[in-house]
């Protein structure tokens, strides 16, 4: 038995198979957002098919669900029926906001009139209002307590328990 | 009826790998002539039930039968015949599988190889092999299950992921990867048994050092072929990121470098067994490592495969490997060594030493950025990333060094030298370095790192040359021989003296491309509207125009634009968007127009076909076109090395084929 060879290995070994398997558990592409505990970037958009500007900053007082999406993304649209019921069922409660990411407004006009929406979709010019909020794909939605704090930012699409859990945690009670 | 009897094959598999492992250790410990062809007889089993699992699966995508698991995963009507037979390893379940067949095919070829000869050692590695084939037929039967049945099949599926359907690399990156990585399983149980065994001899040096020259050459090349396919289909103007995922093809890369030469001091100077054996151990893990990486979730890379309970049966797998290399290291290493002989600093000796002390630290120091992430998010709950800055900083030195022991080692004489040798060995390729740098200056390098890259780059290709060179003229001057009977017979005698320089010369030629192109490249990004242009370097690029190009499985935007060079138009270029059906965000595939000095790199940014818009990035990469070349050479000279030679027989001879073949001791 060569017992520096032995020390020597487990040294080796030993640290590299625990961070492994204390990684095992991790999403490497959950990305946590800088955002998250500050307070939201403002904006003032436009909503689809025109009417007067919606701004983050009336909202004040609910928490507010911002999502990103876009008619090109097959999961957003899969997404867009449980946003509906959210909103109707925290329907004054809590404020739902679409931004259109990256798409054309007719194809999004043409989309929310097949399928009807319970909240306005807000086009967001240059996709300033993305960069801001740091948008990294979609759908990517993000959740504001009442005083306009971002408490979460989810990725991908959100089902019913998830939403209902984000927005209770940012009405400031535990999920 | 195809999921049943896939399922079947590979719980054979799983039972004949398990009974020949088990066979192998009896026959080693009880050494018995029928116990070691029974051995055999089921690693051939093994391997012929894990090559007709493959192309049952192969049949099924081509079939598109939807009742099998993975085909319904993987499979689709839309693609054509090559993307299904592709989509064996396009994904996570089939890739395994896919590994399976690899791993037949080494161990069948490596125990036809063998034949009856060392059979101290071959039934431990036989069973080595087989333990390695039944963990993978595990896999296969239990958590990846790529035969699963469909009860209700889909009339279509999705098709493999859009990324492996953009570019023809994509057929061949994986399975030279594959061979590379499922390559080292040889050498792993070759290198184990001589552990067991107790005692490493020089006639089992040569079966050790050819099995891992083998996958050694594919890893090569599978590397720089997914740096190629990078650089065709992702778009980013580069080849090369230092992803997780390509370290962990680089690393493994890297100790197998180091063993290749430290088997070389094993042979000359019966120093170093424990130490190569580790190193050939290494190999191995790694590439089980490497494997963990990409199929746990663990890393985020544009390789990983999606999360999956292969992960933690993977990590097992790891560890168990783990702790069986150092525990037996532990326990045996000290039977192996052998006398033990100071070794020169003033040497050849010395620098293989030190070659082998730069190529341990390069792999230390990759292995630290690349695990360094988790390690931060274990220790701190902090998520980071290790960027590109640290692995330049630390691999740009690492490398150059690297590259000037490449010249200096091969200059020295073996032993001790003395100075007026050192002066007579050293000086002369002094020119070599001299001249490169001043050709570099006159082109119009400046910066410091190429500029050094040059010089040692000089200095090595000299002495490179000259190695290749003095035994031609030698035999021409001696024996009167024209130069291409010379090359024939130089290389027919010393197969693997010739081979390596050729692999060296090829390594001076890549870094210096790689540093080049890394340093004196530029770029630039244009908005253009239809008939507008823009210039980079010799170039003015008009956008001509934008089409739609529909196919089967996806709809592509490709914008036209006109290549001229001084004033006359050499090409037009389509770089593209591809859009999948199946999938949400587009591709884009560039356009590459590779010269003999650089290439000219066009990308779409953006490209609005309304209004007829483009966003362009265009990109001037010198010597990229030398990166693959080099590749071409580097692997030519592995091959040079294994081609069998008159003096010495290959030990991929079977015993008693050709007539040259001398027997060996048993």
């Amino acid at each position: 038995m060569n017992r520096k060879v032995l020390i020597a290995g487990l040294v080796l070994v030993a640290p590299l198979v625990a961070v492994l398997l204390i990684g095992l558990g991790r999403d490497p592409r959950v990305v946590r957002s800088p955002l998250v505990g500050r307070e939201a970037p403002p904006f003032a958009l436009r909503p689809v098919g025109g009417g007067a500007p919606v701004s983050l900053a009336s909202l004040r007082g609910k928490p507010v669900v911002v999502n990103f999406w876009a008619t090109w993304c097959v999961p957003c649209i899969e997404e867009h029926g449980v946003l509906g019921s959210g909103a109707r069922s925290w329907e004054g409660r809590a404020h739902f906001l679409g931004v259109v990411y990256q798409d054309e407004e007719k194809s999004i006009a043409d989309f929310l009139r097949r399928q009807g929406s319970a909240y306005p979709t807000l086009v967001d010019e240059g996709g300033k209002t993305a960069i801001a909020f740091g948008v990294y794909g979609v759908p990517e939605t993000f959740f504001i307590s009442p005083d306009g704090v971002v408490v979460e930012k989810s990725m991908g699409p959100l089902d019913d328990a998830a939403l209902s859990a984000n927005l209770q945690k940012a009405l400031g009670r535990a999920p | 009826m195809i999921p049943g009897l896939g399922r079947a094959l590979v719980l054979l598999a799983l039972l004949v790998a398990t009974g020949g492992a088990l066979v192998g250790v009896a026959a080693a410990l009880r050494p018995s002539g029928a116990g070691r062809e029974w051995t055999r007889r089921l690693a051939y089993a093994f391997s012929a039930l894990m090559v007709l699992a493959n192309l049952l699966m192969v049949y099924a995508l081509l079939a598109r039968d939807f009742s099998v698991s993975y085909v319904a995963q993987v499979g689709s009507r839309q693609v054509p015949d090559w993307v299904a037979v592709v989509s064996l390893w396009s994904s996570l379940e089939g890739s395994i599988l896919f590994w399976g067949a690899i791993l037949g095919v080494f161990v069948a070829t490596a125990t036809w190889s063998l034949g009856e000869r060392h059979p101290e050692y071959a039934p431990w590695a036989t069973a080595v092999w087989l333990t390695c084939g039944a963990f993978f037929a595990f896999l296969l039967a239990g958590p990846a299950h790529p035969f699963a049945t469909v009860a209700i099949p889909p009339p279509d599926g999705p098709g493999p992921n859009p990324l492996l359907q953009n570019h023809l690399l994509m057929i061949v990156h994986p399975p030279f990867l594959y061979l590379g990585f499922v390559g080292m399983t040889i050498p792993f149980g070759l290198a184990s048994a001589a552990l067991l065994a107790g005692r490493l001899g020089a006639d089992f040096l040569r079966p050790l050092r050819t099995w891992l020259l083998v996958p050694w050459v594919f890893l090569t090349v599978a590397i720089v072929l997914g740096g190629w396919w990078a650089y065709e289909v992702l778009g980013w103007g580069g080849y090369w990121a230092w992803d997780p995922v390509e370290n962990a093809s680089f690393l493994p890369w890297l100790t197998a470098t180091a063993a290749l030469h430290s088997a070389l001091l094993v042979e000359r100077k019966g120093v170093l067994k424990g130490w190569t054996i580790t190193l050939v151990q290494a190999s191995f893990l790694l590439t089980i490592l490497g494997t963990f990486m990409t199929r746990s979730g663990v890393f985020n890379s544009v390789h990983s495969f999606t999360q999956s309970a292969i992960g933690p049966t993977l990590l097992a797998f790891l560890a168990t490997s783990l702790v069986f290399s150092v525990a037996l290291l532990a326990t045996r290493v000290d039977r192996l060594a052998g006398e033990a002989t100071l070794l020169g600093a003033r040497s050849r000796d010395g620098m293989f030493l030190l070659n082998n002390l730069l190529l341990a630290l390069f792999t230390f120091t990759v292995l630290l950025g690349t695990v360094f992430p988790l390690v931060v998010e274990a220790v701190r709950g902090v998520q980071m990333s290790v960027g590109r800055p640290y692995f330049d900083r630390m691999a740009a030195p690492l490398g150059v060094a690297l590259l000037l022991l490449m010249g200096v080692g091969p200059a020295l004489p073996w032993g001790t030298a003395t100075a007026g040798q050192l002066r007579k060995a050293l000086l002369p390729p002094l020119a070599g370095a001299l001249a490169f740098t001043a050709l570099g200056l006159a082109l119009g390098v400046r910066n410091g790192w190429t500029l050094v890259t040059l010089a040692f780059g000089g200095y090595t290709a000299q002495v490179t040359l000259r190695e290749l060179w003095l035994p031609l003229r030698q035999r021409m001057s001696r024996r009167g021989e024209g130069l291409a009977r010379a090359i024939v017979e130089t290389q027919r005698q010393s197969r693997r003296r010739t081979g390596a320089y050729v692999v060296h010369a090829g390594v001076v030629l890549i870094v210096i491309a790689i540093a080049v192109s890394s340093t004196m490249g530029y770029d630039t990004e244009v908005r253009l509207r239809a008939g507008e242009s823009a210039d980079i370097g010799p170039y003015r690029l008009t956008f001509l125009g934008a089409d739609q190009v529909r196919e089967p499985h996806r709809t592509s935007l490709v914008a036209r634009v006109e290549v001229a060079r001084d004033g006359r138009p050499v090409a037009v270029l389509g770089p593209r968007m591809n859009h999948y059906d199946t999938q949400r965000e587009p591709i884009g595939t560039p356009a590459v127009r590779t010269g003999f000095g650089h290439d000219l790199y066009l990308s779409i940014l953006n490209l609005d076909p309304a209004t007829q818009t483009l966003g362009l990035h265009a990109l001037v990469n010198p010597m990229v076109g030398w990166i693959w070349i080099a590749t071409f050479v580097m692997a030519l000279g592995g091959v040079l090395a294994l081609l069998p030679s008159r003096r010495r027989p290959a030990a991929t001879v079977p015993a008693g084929a050709p007539a040259a073949v001398q027997p060996e001791k048993p």
